[in-house]
C-alpha cells in the first residue's frame, strides 16, 4: 500500500445535531493518502452522518472539515465543484434508475466535466471494465442484481476521478453470495492506493486491507489503531466486546 | 326526415365543433402542464415563501368551481376594463385550472422519487438545478403519464362548459343543432358517441406514450424505495 504523509481528509471538531439528539459530539480525525479508514459502531452512532459530512450532503452545525486542503465548512467555497472529485458509494446504491449502466457513468462525465460524448464513452467503459461490467453496459439499474448496481455506483464514483472514496455500508442491502464480488472491487482500489473511508462491519475486509479501524459510538470516536491491535488487543473492553461480537458474525 | 339524413346534416357541424373542442382541450392542457410542472417543482424544492405562493395558487383553483373561475374571467374582469375574448378567457380558466390540478400530478411524481437520486446526482458534484434536470425530471415524467392521462381525458369533457361563454365546440353545436331540429336524443347519443370515440383515442395514444417511454425496473425502482 502506497504510503505518504499527505494529508487527503482533515476532520476538526465536528459536531451535527438532530433536533435535541446529538449525533456528532465532537469528531475530530485525520486520513493520509493511500489511507483505507473503516468506520465501526453500533447503528445510530453517526458513522454515515460523519461521511456524509465530509462531502457536506450533511452540513456539520459546527466544526471543520478539509479534502485536500480545501475547507468544505466554509460557505465561501464552490461546494458542488469540490464535490466532484469526493467519491461516494451508498447502502442501497442510488443509480440513476432512469439511465442504463452506462449512462449512469456518463452522465457526470458530461454534464459535471464537461467532457465530449467520445471521450466521456471511452472512459465510462473503461471504469466499468475496472469493475468487471462492461458486457453490462446497456442494462437497466433494474436488470441488475444488488452486487452489480453497487459495482457500477462505484464505477460511476471512480469515473470522476477521485481523491477520495466514501464507503456508507456498501455491502449492507446485499444479498450474502453477492458480497464478495463488491468487497474485491473495494480491495482492489485499497491495493492501487486510493484513500478510502469505510462504514463497514465487514471484518475480513478492515483484517485484510485496511490500515486502520475507528470505533464510534454516541457521536464520538472511542478507540482507534491498526486492525491488529484493534482486532486482538485492543485498550477498551468495550472495543474488545463490540469488535468480537462482529468478528463472530462475519 | 330519417336518422341517415340527419346525420348528413349533423355530422359536418359536429366535426367544426370537434376541432374546436380539439383546439381548446390541446391549448389548456398545454398552459396548464407550462403552469403545473414548474409549480410542482417550486412546492418541491423552492424557498418557503415560493411554496406558500404557488400552495396558494393550486388550493384556489383547485377549491373553486372552474365555472366560477370562467366566469369571473369573462363576465367578471371587464368591470375593471380587462376584456378577453371568449376564447382566450376560456384558455385562461382552463388552462389556470388544469395547472393546478396537474401541479399536484407531477408532485406527486416528484415525491414518488426516491430521496437517495437527488443525493447521488450531488453526490457526483451535480448542482441542484442539474440534478433536477438530468434525474428528477426525467423519471418524474414518467411517473406522471397514468395520472397526467387522466387529466388529458377528463379535460376533453370540462372543455365543454366553455359553450357557456358562447365558444362553438361540440356541445354548443349540439345545442343548436337540438334547437332546429327539435331531437335532443338523437343529437345527444351522437354527441356522446363522438365524445367516446375520441376519448378512446386518446386513451390508446397515452398507453402507447407510456408503453415507449417505460423503463425495465423503473416502476419497480419507485414502488421498493
Amino acid at each position: 500500500m502506497p504510503k505518504s504523509d499527505k494529508l487527503i481528509v482533515k476532520i476538526e471538531n465536528v459536531h451535527k445535531a438532530y433536533g435535541r439528539e446529538q449525533v456528532l459530539k465532537g469528531i475530530s480525525m485525520d486520513v493520509t493518502e493511500g489511507e483505507v479508514v473503516v468506520l465501526v459502531g453500533p447503528s445510530g452512532t453517526g458513522k454515515s452522518t460523519l461521511l456524509r459530512c465530509i462531502n457536506q450532503l450533511t452540513v456539520p452545525d459546527s466544526g471543520k472539515v478539509w479534502v485536500n486542503g480545501v475547507e468544505l465548512t466554509n460557505p465561501k467555497i464552490d461546494i458542488d465543484k469540490a464535490r466532484q472529485h469526493i467519491g461516494m458509494v451508498f447502502q442501497d446504491f442510488n443509480l440513476f434508475n432512469h439511465l442504463t449502466a452506462l449512462d449512469n457513468v456518463l452522465l457526470g462525465l458530461i454534464h459535471v466535466l464537461g467532457m465530449k460524448k467520445e471521450k466521456a464513452h471511452d472512459k465510462a467503459m473503461l471504469e466499468l471494465k475496472r469493475v468487471g461490467l462492461a458486457n453490462k453496459c446497456s442494462n437497466y439499474p433494474g436488470q441488475l442484481s444488488g452486487g452489480q448496481k453497487q459495482r457500477v455506483a462505484i464505477a460511476r464514483s471512480l469515473a470522476m476521478e477521485p481523491i477520495v472514496m466514501l464507503f456508507d455500508e456498501p455491502t449492507s442491502a446485499l444479498d450474502p453470495e453477492l458480497i464478495g464480488e463488491v468487497l474485491t472491487v473495494m480491495k482492489d482500489l485499497a491495493v492501487e492506493g486510493m484513500t478510502m473511508i469505510c462504514v463497514t462491519h465487514e471484518i475480513g475486509f478492515a483484517r485484510d486491507v485496511c490500515s486502520r479501524i475507528v470505533f464510534m459510538e454516541y457521536g464520538e470516536i472511542i478507540e482507534q489503531g491498526n486492525p491488529d491491535k484493534m482486532l486482538n488487543n485492543p485498550d477498551l473492553p468495550r472495543t474488545r466486546q463490540f469488535l468480537g461480537k462482529i468478528s463472530e458474525l462475519h | 326526415m330519417s336518422f341517415l339524413d340527419y346525420l348528413q346534416i349533423a355530422l359536418p357541424k359536429i366535426w367544426i365543433g370537434l376541432q374546436i373542442t380539439f383546439k381548446v382541450s390541446l391549448i389548456c392542457l398545454l398552459i396548464g402542464m407550462l403552469i403545473g410542472f414548474p409549480v410542482a417543482l417550486a412546492r418541491v424544492y423552492g424557498p418557503k415563501w415560493l411554496r406558500w405562493l404557488v400552495t396558494a395558487y393550486v388550493e384556489i383553483f383547485r377549491g373553486t368551481p372552474v365555472l366560477v373561475q370562467l366566469f369571473l374571467i369573462y363576465y367578471g374582469l371587464p368591470q375593471f376594463g380587462i376584456t378577453f375574448s371568449a376564447f382566450t378567457a376560456a384558455y385562461l380558466a382552463i388552462g389556470l385550472n388544469s395547472g393546478a390540478y396537474q401541479s399536484e400530478y407531477f408532485r406527486g411524481a416528484i415525491q414518488a422519487i426516491s430521496s437517495g437520486q437527488m443525493m447521488a446526482a450531488r453526490s457526483i458534484g451535480m448542482t441542484r438545478m442539474q440534478a433536477i434536470r438530468y434525474v428528477i425530471i426525467p423519471q418524474a415524467f414518467r411517473f406522471a403519464i397514468p395520472s397526467w392521462s387522466n387529466e388529458a381525458v377528463s379535460m376533453v369533457k370540462i372543455s365543454s362548459i366553455v359553450y357557456l361563454i358562447a365558444v362553438p365546440e361540440m356541445l354548443y353545436v349540439a345545442k343548436v343543432l337540438m334547437s332546429k331540429y327539435y331531437n335532443p336524443m338523437q343529437t345527444y347519443i351522437l354527441v356522446g358517441l363522438v365524445y367516446l370515440l375520441v376519448i378512446g383515442a386518446m386513451t390508446l395514444l397515452l398507453n402507447e406514450i407510456e408503453r415507449r417511454t417505460t423503463i425495465p425496473g423503473l416502476e419497480t425502482a419507485r414502488r421498493g424505495s
